[in-house]
């Protein structure tokens, strides 16, 4: 009997709880994580089945070696180093064998796998996919507006998709085709009548949304627009029950109610709940990372990682004001390239936009520059302003003056941080800052030289300062109080 | 074996060892030649060749730019060159001199290790300058030092040679977004400002 409820009560040390989605060029594969010590874990062999080609094995009592692609491996339980080759690579958590199962951390696929593979390998830190060879994945934003009697949802994505749509347990699913999908954000929750949360799920390798509605009863109309770029979905409270409205015959959407597939006529009663403005979006972008850590400090700090606890602090900061969204073009120790960068920024339709860098300022130290957009030739040719379709390399000629006036208005809250060199704002042709369609700057903070250490700029209270600044400079820019 | 047979034989065992030996300084020069070593030295040497091969023209003063880093501008600098003939070789004879760094203390714009490949003028008005790929990994990094980089090279070949209107920056012959991640070398740069921040 005690012993019964000693097994009963006993705390689980593995608990299987998430998948991981592994997406490959024609294929995707889906591998059950582990929870060990609050630590997630993947089994190791089926990770390089997926990826690549184990070629052979050799398994002692505490030992696993392994060739891969010809590559061996070497591997102790509960030992946090695994040997690639020669080199002797550290992981955060050690290795495990639970049930005669080699299960890495999941750090394996940014520490490890991308050392051991040909292929290009795209994982963010934090999340439960990964891409590895040539694959380009969707991503999409989210904006919610409201109309006369509902809200409408608009999904913008980076490339065309495919939509089915099914509703279950009173949510509705948008299966989103086979097109593998990286989401910006996980979850959008809303303060809105008709609308509460858009989710983003593949645990199953199916990547789809999930629209949770604010209320039941409510239907929902979803068109797919602009060759499938665009999904436009309307929810709408249903007209009250009349024999003299028949549905019409065919109607491309769903409903959630069968039967009261009409969407009710303009001028409908005002919703009981009050509806907020969905917040605006903020795009943070730290320069570099992955294989290309920028520019790097005598005492070894590089500038990958000092933008992301930049990025990271101020992301914090304009959070804090309550007014804004905030989106990273980069999470984790990842290299995204200046497209999929600007496709984050012009598809969350971003109404600011900064890129972190530390570089070479001089030996004066802390010192910070803000810069917007100048382009390479003097002469801009034609003006584009207001042609009918501008072409992304010259979208900057429409943010130019937004841009400068984002840049004064940072670079005056940088001159109020005591003990900082702020230059006045400047222009210069930054590859990053030409594409965005929206107020873009860069702030470049140093002097980051491999002849000088990162201490005067590197230190938390410096970095939070500048936070603060980015934070009340974005305020003034867009008109409210600092 | 004859006197003369013997005499015969002996020129022709030279004959073949001094073959041998020149065939192997030839095979070393050929497949063991080592790298040159990119030094301020180097640079000045090739800087020197390229003058030399004008020394039939008279020496002019040019003028160059180096960036200064805490001012966050362009500084002037001037160099006396014995002009080449052609302006390819003119154009050629900037970069070296700006690849030889400053003679004031200025900040460099170019490392010892760049290389340029090669240079064409188009019609146009476009000159293009096509870097070593190994011009990038030893790129001083930040959006400063890029930004200024790119203006001292194209300001000081505008500055000297009127036929440049705009420079493409290239890298082992192609086209490239950024040389260290900031720079836009997308398009033919223009000469620009001197100075990056706006005001005094």
């Amino acid at each position: 009997m005690a012993a019964g409820l000693l097994v009963l009560m006993w705390p689980a040390r593995a608990l299987r709880s998430d998948n991981f989605v592994f997406y490959l060029p024609s294929t995707r594969a889906v591998i059950p994580l582990e929870t060990i010590d609050q630590a997630q874990y993947l089994p190791l062999l089926p990770v390089l089945n997926v990826v690549g080609k184990v070629g052979a094995i050799q398994e002692k009592r505490e030992t696993l070696k392994v060739w891969f692609d010809e590559i061996p491996l070497e591997l102790r339980v509960n030992d946090k180093t695994v040997r690639v080759g020669k080199a002797r690579l550290a992981l955060a958590q050690p290795v495990r064998r639970p049930r005669s199962q080699w299960l890495v951390p999941v750090d394996f696929l940014a520490k490890i796998l991308p050392q051991i593979t040909r292929d290009k390998v795209e994982y963010q830190t934090g999340t439960r996919r990964i891409f590895v060879g040539n694959v380009k994945p969707v991503t999409f934003g989210v904006r919610v507006d409201r109309t006369g009697n509902g809200t409408r949802v608009t999904v913008q994505f980076s490339d065309k998709v495919t939509v089915n749509t099914a509703s279950s347990n009173g949510k509705w699913y948008l299966y989103l085709g086979d097109q593998p999908v990286e989401p910006l954000e996980q979850s959008y929750r809303f303060q809105d009548s008709h609308l509460s949360e858009i989710q983003f799920d593949d645990q199953d390798g199916v990547p789809k949304l999930i629209l949770t509605p604010a209320a039941g009863g409510l239907n929902f109309y979803p068109t797919l627009a602009e060759g499938g770029k665009i999904l436009l979905a309307d929810i709408v409270t249903p007209p009250p029950p009349s024999p003299q409205q028949p549905a019409p015959a065919s109607q491309p959407t769903v409903a959630t109610t069968p039967g009261e597939a009409a969407p009710p006529p303009a001028g409908e009663a005002a919703p009981a709940v009050a509806a907020g403005p969905p917040l605006p979006v903020v795009v943070l972008d730290s320069a570099h990372g992955g294989e290309d850590p920028g520019g790097r400090a005598r005492d070894g700090a590089l500038e990958k990682d000092l933008v992301a606890q930049l990025a990271a602090r101020v992301r914090l900061a304009i959070l804090a004001t309550q007014k804004y969204r905030v989106v990273l073009t980069r999470v984790g120790d990842i290299n995204v390239d200046l497209d999929h960068r600007e496709t984050i920024t012009n598809t969350a339709r971003a109404v600011a936009f900064f890129s972190f860098h530390a570089g070479n300022l001089g030996i004066t130290s802390p010192r910070v520059m803000v810069y917007s957009y100048r382009p390479p030739q003097a002469e801009e040719g034609d003006d584009v302003s207001k042609a009918l379709l501008i072409p992304w390399a010259k979208i900057y000629q429409t943010q130019r003056q937004p841009s400068r006036q984002l840049a004064t208005a940072v670079q005056q809250k940088f001159g109020q941080i005591p003990g900082v060199t702020a230059d006045p704002p400047a222009e210069a042709p930054i590859r990053m800052l030409r594409s965005i369609n929206a107020p873009a700057v860069a702030v470049e903070i140093g002097s980051l030289t491999e002849d000088a250490d990162s201490a005067p700029f590197a230190n938390p209270a410096f970095l939070q300062q500048i936070a603060g600044a980015v934070a009340a400079g974005l305020e003034a820019f867009r008109g409210g109080t600092t | 074996m004859t006197t003369r047979a013997k005499i015969l034989s002996v020129i022709l065992f030279f004959v073949l060892m001094g073959s041998a030996f020149y065939l192997r300084v030839l095979t070393r020069r050929i497949f063991f030649r080592p790298p040159p070593e990119h030094t301020e030295e180097v640079a000045r040497t090739r800087l020197s060749e390229a003058a030399l091969q004008s020394a039939t023209t008279p020496v002019q003063t040019a003028t160059l730019y180096f960036p200064s880093f805490e001012n966050g501008n362009l500084t002037e600098e001037q160099r006396s060159i014995s002009w080449a003939a052609s302006e390819t070789d003119r154009i050629r004879q900037i970069v070296l001199a700006l690849i030889e760094g400053s003679h004031q203390g200025s900040s460099r714009v170019l490392p010892p290790a760049a290389s340029l490949r090669a240079v064409f003028l188009a019609a146009d008005g476009t000159a293009y300058l096509d870097f070593s790929g190994q011009t990038r990994s030893d790129l001083r990094p930040g959006i400063a030092s890029e930004s200024l980089a790119v203006y001292a090279i194209v300001n000081s070949l505008a500055a000297n040679i009127p036929a440049v209107k705009r420079v493409q920056i290239l890298l082992d012959g192609q086209r490239v977004d950024t040389l260290g991640g900031h720079t836009d070398l997308t398009e033919p740069f223009a000469p620009g400002p001197a100075r990056l921040a706006a005001g005094p």
